[in-house]
């Protein structure tokens, strides 16, 4: 079996990397960028300069700036930043369809196995696509390259903020033995004070551990452990967006809020979004998900389904607030709030013979498509319900 | 219309104006009285109507009583005493009683009451029987108070209006619903969308005339149904617990059993100055009522003394009962008044009106079970006094900024800062934070502002109810025929009146405290004796042992009881005297506002010149040097210069631990100053006087109370000088002292005794102190995470056998994992482990928990583990870095050793007195602090630091604690930078510089 070729791409401080293209009087000074209006502001991302002053991402900004005096704030600009990444990606696909990208966090995974006759040895493809998208969109990723994904990902933070790694076949146990465990990805908080007790700091004291014996402390998470440990990873690359098939939208609030009516009005926006965003790929969706982030930084998702799937704003928007009454049960005010729309089924073709809709459902579709249309003339955002 | 039902913030939640502030706002309304009708509660009785006397209104007496099984409620209003009564039976049941019907309650109590009932259906079933009843309206003509009206109109039932307010005006709604959001637990902003037009207020009777203007009626049968209730307050008198007397009577049983107590105490051949005192005591008590009193406190005690096992139970009678020769020769009390020459009349006199009371402490873990002991031999004749808990500046803060929708962890950040806080300042709350310099980094952005806007107008507000400390009533009638009873949260039942109010009404109380020190020197003196060691508590008298006057004179007290605080050791030093008297008088000059008379005591007790400020003052102040140091010493004065009588004087020096003095005071101001002008003293000297007076603001203590508590100081100190390893592990096992078990245990390696991890084969529940090999163990309760019921099957377990092997002893005790962790961190397993490596016990853990799950099902065979892996041993620093995470100190060595080789130029604690006026660095651990405000109110604090070889108190002056008290936290290492100081060869450090180790 041939040997596969990952490379990972990671343009570090995505945010701040992009705001700095924006803004070139912005390289010259630590940048935090964060919805500076907002008095109990987060920080959304941070340039090496201020990390190293200690500022980190989800810190209050008034303590940031407090460590980095220094640094200029910037406000978050999430569709600049998508914007970004759909550029980033368009470049990268030319050299292989396998490509795996995040959520606007500027890391992607290119599996280039077999692309030798069409583009060169994969470091040269990783040489060229930096030197592209350097010249092209004026980002300097960070670039590893190795067997397979876990590998290329810890090679990449060795390296990072700048550089390149390249880890051999066959080199991976090699590469990861003096690393600190910390360095290994996946692993959870309660498995590194496990691995503290028996005295273990590197991966190669890890990986002198057989599998039966990783079965004593870390039973079912044994497996990955003993693979992880030893540079074996046989996730394949998956093209697009990390899961299944779903449209997700998101809203950060500058200012936490504890009224339930601001996130009804949110969510009502998102349900619009996610409603047209269907419409238009003419989908039905049967599961709306509300997840929630407290101003603490915890994170809770509740969702709610309908049998049939739907693309109606106001059938999407009561399973919204269901799912939004099931999400919020703590005394804790909100920071954030994403609504996913899933379990996407494509909407009938065929219309039905008989009229089943109900009057008001039918002047409901009226709205809609009123709505669609204001929108589609005047922009995003034009319109909502109330 | 007379305001038939109102509630106040003694609804505790429900209700947010004080019933001053009701009262006052009613007289401004021009009404001629009102009705408090608390929620469930008559908590409110005594200020309610000290405010209705305050403001001329007639009180009516009432609550609102709910159905627990349904939203029902219904407003009872007293019309004479009997339904006084009924009303204390309905609460107390509603309270207690799970399956309470308010239907079937209002059947079997109604005599004296008058209920005022919203429902139709309730009023239909109570109709039937001779109830007096009225229909209540609400504050306006509603829908459904028309179908009521109609209703009462059809039946004969009269119909009134009630303002059902539950705040004095209407700019208390933002509160009110702050406070709805607190009792639901719910946010702000969900009381603020959901109640928009909610709650009311008491509004001008103008405004319910115009309402009920098309029901004229209704307001005319609101004020005949309140003429009609006459009752204007209970008034028992005097309450005093029965005695089940003899047939001599309780003033002829008390003089028999006091004389006899005397013979006990003194020998058969008495005195006359005890004679003479014992014949005026008994005479005082005899004509004031109070010999059973004294009778059932006796048998209280005695009966508590009494243990299971045959042993006694440590007591310390301490308050000013300690000033009574009857209680000493009953045994109550422990120190001699004639001997130590204790002032009678401050604890009774025959001008005074209010109960005496007796406070006596127990060792803090006996008292529990000696209090459900007297409540059960007194069935429904004894409850607990209650204590109302109230918002202060730093519980308002937190509990608002949680309805504000604060994450948990912002809201426990702000509020550990806040730790000097103080209520009830003139100043406003956000201006107090803002120059609090532990603040000082901490910005009040958005939305603290608002959060401490709002908090400001919650401090005081009654939170909800507690137990009191120790104060128990017992009553000749079952308690709720005087007052509501409930249960609180321990168990135990308790009245609805704190202390104030239980005096108000005339209940008489008795102490029953508990006390750590009491539990330190038992537990100590029953190691000494388990070690086969004698030692004679009878003959036992520490106030004339050398050493410990020495040890005393010293300052080496840490550890023993109301002497080991730094102000108490440096006292204590700058005094060098160690006698048992200066002892009592320095334990009470230690207060508060009195910082320039400790000076001045010291300056005089090493010979400083000083006079009287009058020659009068001489009988009452020469043992004090010419200072006020005890309480009764302001009464004295009065009455000596002033020509108060006894009572009056005892008023003067109750009104200064009052909260609410100021009025009162410049009453008392006067007279005094007239007083002592027509004895001819000086108006310079009458303004010392009333100055020193003044330092008594806050708290301060009477000499007996001092006395009492300095007999338990001087036998903690003995037994630290003789018995130093036993002391040290008892006052470490009993917990609750000044300082951290961090602190401790560093006295104790200071004193040359060898701190022994815990063990699992060795350590008990509580540490063990060994006074032949200078060692103490380490107890199992010194463990985090170490559950009771594991440290049971510990000791269970190992008295079959002891322990093998790691693995026999998961087998046998089965411990939780983080138990288990938490053992092997602690080091208690070492002994188990032949190849001293604690992460090979890790793995044996693991394996152990692994193989046991999967041979659940066949226990039979005994669990044979494989090798382990090879693992190397943690570095001797993780190791320490563990033990301290689970200890929270180090058996060996100190914290600050780490930091050592940065520490080459800095002094140590043993060497300060090389470098007096001189200035030092200095490294050292943060143990204990204290904040005080200066004269011109800034805030400086005294901190206690220490390092391997002894302790330093350190001075942070006002500039410099503004400086650096946002670094400054227990718990850390520091290296201060000052001038070393020295006064009567006490040595301080006043800092100049701070930073983090």
């Amino acid at each position: 079996m041939q040997d596969r070729a990952i490379i990972h791409l990671n343009v570090t401080d995505f945010a701040v990397a992009v705001e700095r293209i924006q803004d070139s009087s912005l390289k010259r000074v630590p940048l935090i960028v964060a919805p500076a209006r907002a008095a109990r502001a987060l920080v959304y991302d941070m340039s090496e300069e201020a990390y190293r002053d200690g500022v980190r991402k989800g810190m209050r900004l008034n303590l940031a700036r407090k460590y980095c005096r220094q640094a200029q704030v910037v406000h978050p600009q999430p569709a600049l930043y998508r914007r970004a990444m759909t550029a980033l990606v368009k470049r990268v696909v030319h050299y292989t369809p396998l490509v795996e990208q995040g959520e606007e966090d500027g890391h992607l995974f290119l599996d280039v196995t077999g692309t030798h006759r069409l583009f060169g040895p994969a470091p040269d493809i990783a040489w060229r696509l930096r030197k592209q998208l350097l010249n092209d969109l004026g980002l300097d990723p960070v670039w590893s390259l190795a067997s397979n994904k876990l590998v290329s990902k810890v090679a990449s933070r060795i390296v990072r903020p700048f550089g390149e790694y390249i880890v051999g076949s066959g080199e991976e146990h090699s590469f990861l033995a003096p690393l600190p465990l910390a360095m290994l990805p996946g692993l959870k908080p309660e498995e590194m004070k496990i691995l503290a007790d028996f005295n273990l700091q590197r991966i190669g004291q890890l990986a002198k551990l057989s599998r039966q014996q990783l079965h004593v402390p870390f039973q079912k998470r044994s497996t990955y452990l003993y693979d992880a440990s030893r540079g074996r990873d046989r996730t394949a690359v998956l093209p697009g967006r990390t899961g299944n098939a779903r449209i997700v939208r998101e809203h950060v609030f500058e200012e936490d809020t504890g009224t339930y009516s601001e996130i009804q009005s949110v969510l009502t926006m998102l349900v619009h979004e996610t409603g047209r965003d269907l419409r238009n790929k003419k989908m039905l969706g049967r599961r709306i998900g509300v997840s929630l982030t407290y101003s603490d930084g915890k994170n809770i998702i509740r969702q709610a389904t309908r049998k049939n799937g739907c693309d109606n704003d106001f059938l999407l928007r009561t399973l919204a607030f269901t799912a939004l009454g099931r999400a919020w049960q703590r005394r804790v005010r909100i920071r954030r709030c994403i609504l996913i729309c899933d379990r996407l089924v494509p909407r009938p073709q065929q219309q039905t013979l008989f009229v089943m809709q109900t009057r008001r459902e039918q002047q409901q579709e009226k709205i809609i498509c009123a709505m669609d249309t204001v929108c589609n003339r005047f922009g995003n955002g034009t319109i909502y319900l109330g | 219309m007379f305001p038939l039902a109102v509630r106040s913030y003694y609804s505790l939640m429900r209700g947010s104006s004080s019933p001053a502030s009701l009262c006052a706002r009613a007289q401004k309304l021009g009404y001629t009285g009102l009705a408090l009708t608390d929620y469930n509660s008559m908590a409110g009785l005594w200020p309610f109507l000290a405010a209705c006397k305050k403001y001329g209104l007639r009180a009516l007496v009432g609550a609102e009583i709910s159905d627990p099984h349904s939203p029902a409620t219904v407003i009872c209003l007293v019309n004479h005493s009997i339904g006084y009564t009924n009303l204390c039976n309905l609460i107390s049941r509603r309270k207690i009683n799970e399956k309470f019907s308010l239907q079937r309650e209002v059947i079997e109590h109604n005599a004296g009451l008058i209920f005022l009932i919203p429902s139709i259906s309730l009023l239909h079933n109570l109709r039937k029987y001779n109830i007096e009843l009225a229909a209540d309206l609400g504050s306006r003509p509603t829908e459904r108070s028309g179908k009521l009206r109609k209703w009462a109109r059809a039946n004969s039932v009269p119909a009134v209006a009630t303002p059902g307010a539950v705040m004095a005006q209407q700019s208390e709604k933002d509160l009110f619903q702050l406070m709805q959001a607190i009792r639901t637990n719910s946010r702000l902003d969900e009381q603020q969308e959901e109640n928009d037009d909610f709650p009311a207020c008491l509004e001008s009777p103008v405004i319910y005339q115009d309402r009920f203007a098309v029901w004229p009626e209704v307001l005319a049968a609101t004020d005949t149904l309140a003429a009609r209730c006459t009752f204007s307050g209970p008034d028992f008198g005097i309450v005093m617990p029965p005695w089940a007397g003899n047939e001599f009577g309780a003033a002829d049983s008390l003089r028999k059993a006091a004389y006899r107590g005397a013979c006990h105490r003194y020998g058969t051949d008495l005195s006359e100055a005890v004679v003479e005192r014992l014949e005026h005591e008994l005479r005082v008590i005899d004509s004031m009522g109070f010999s059973s009193y004294f009778l059932v406190v006796r048998d209280i005690v005695h009966q508590a003394c009494i243990k299971a096992d045959g042993g006694t139970t440590r007591i310390c009678g301490r308050g000013s009962g300690a000033a009574s020769l009857v209680a000493y020769c009953l045994e109550i009390t422990n120190v001699c008044p004639v001997k130590h020459n204790l002032y009678f009349e401050r604890f009774l006199n025959p001008g005074r009106s209010d109960p005496p009371d007796i406070d006596i402490d127990f060792s803090w873990d006996e008292r529990d079970a000696i209090l459900a002991n007297v409540l059960k031999n007194h069935g429904r004749h004894a409850a607990m006094v209650s204590t109302i808990i109230r918002f202060q500046p730093r519980m308002a803060i937190r509990e608002t900024a949680k309805a504000f929708g604060l994450p948990p962890g912002e809201v426990s950040r702000m509020s550990k800062r806040l730790g000097g806080i103080r209520g009830r300042s003139s100043e406003p709350l956000l201006s107090s934070l803002q120059k609090m310099p532990a603040l000082k980094k901490e910005e009040l952005a958005d939305p603290w502002p608002e959060i401490v806007r709002l908090a400001s107008g919650l401090i005081g507000i009654p939170r909800h109810m507690s137990v009191h400390p120790g104060g128990v009533i017992i009553t000749p009638d079952p308690v709720s025929n005087y007052v509501p009873v409930e249960f609180a949260a321990k168990g135990v039942p308790i009245i609805q009146w704190d202390k104030d109010g239980a005096e108000e009404a005339g209940l008489v109380k008795i102490d029953l405290l508990g006390n750590r020190s009491l539990g330190v020197i038992r537990d100590c003196i029953a190691s000494i004796e388990n070690s086969g060691r004698c030692f004679d508590e009878e003959y036992w008298q520490p106030d004339e042992d050398l050493q410990t006057r020495q040890a005393v004179a010293a300052g080496k007290t840490m550890g023993c009881f109301y002497i080991e605080s730094p102000a108490m050791r440096l006292l204590q030093k700058r005094a060098g005297s160690g006698d048992f008297e200066q002892l009592v008088l320095q334990s009470s000059i230690i207060r508060p506002a009195a910082n320039e008379f400790v000076r001045e005591y010291v300056r005089r007790l090493h010979g400083g010149h000083w006079q009287h400020l009058h020659p009068r003052l001489a009988d009452v102040l020469d043992d004090t040097f010419g200072l006020m140091v005890y309480q009764e010493d302001v009464s004295r004065v009065a009455v000596a210069l002033a020509g108060f009588s006894h009572a009056r004087a005892d008023g003067l020096r109750k009104v200064m631990s009052k909260k609410d003095k100021e009025l009162r005071l410049k009453d008392y101001y006067r007279e005094f100053d007239k007083g002592c002008a027509a004895k001819g003293v000086d108006e310079e000297t009458r303004e010392k006087l009333w100055q020193m007076m003044m330092s008594f603001d806050g708290y301060s203590f009477c000499k007996p109370h001092s006395a009492s508590y300095a007999r338990v100081s001087y036998q903690a100190a003995y037994l630290k000088t003789h018995f130093p390893a036993e002391f040290m592990a008892a006052v470490i096992s009993n917990q609750g002292g000044y300082y951290s078990t961090f602190a401790y245990v560093s006295e104790a390696k200071r004193l040359g005794l060898h701190i022994l991890h815990p063990c699992v084969n060795t350590s008990k529940r509580k540490w063990n102190g060994r006074g032949d090999d200078n060692s103490i163990r380490v107890g199992l309760m010194a463990i985090k995470g170490l559950s009771v019921d594991t440290i049971n099957r510990i000791l269970t377990c190992r008295k079959k056998n002891k322990f093998a092997s790691s693995i026999d002893f998961w087998q046998r005790v089965q411990p939780q994992k983080d138990e288990s962790r938490s053992l092997i961190q602690a080091g208690a397993l070492d002994s188990l482990d032949t190849e001293k490596n604690r992460s090979r016990l890790f793995w044996e853990l693991f394996q152990f928990r692994c193989l046991a799950k999967s041979q659940k099902s066949n226990p039979l065979f005994g669990i044979q583990l494989p090798p382990a892996p090879v693992l190397e041993p943690a570095t001797p620093k993780e190791l320490l870095r563990q033990e301290y995470q689970v200890l929270g100190f180090l058996c060996k060595g100190h914290p600050l050793l780490f930091y050592r080789n940065r520490l080459q130029n800095s002094t140590r604690a043993c060497e300060f007195a090389q470098y007096i006026g001189r200035r030092v660095r200095f490294a050292g651990w943060l143990l204990s602090g204290k904040l005080v405000s200066t004269k011109t109110g800034e805030v400086m604090e005294f901190l206690t630091f220490e390092d391997e070889t002894g302790l330093v108190e350190t001075t942070f002056f006002p500039r410099v604690y503004r400086r650096h008290a946002p670094i400054l936290a227990t718990g850390r290492a520091y290296i201060l930078q000052g001038i070393v100081e020295e006064e009567y060869g006490a040595t301080t450090l006043t800092v100049e510089n701070v930073k983090k180790l």
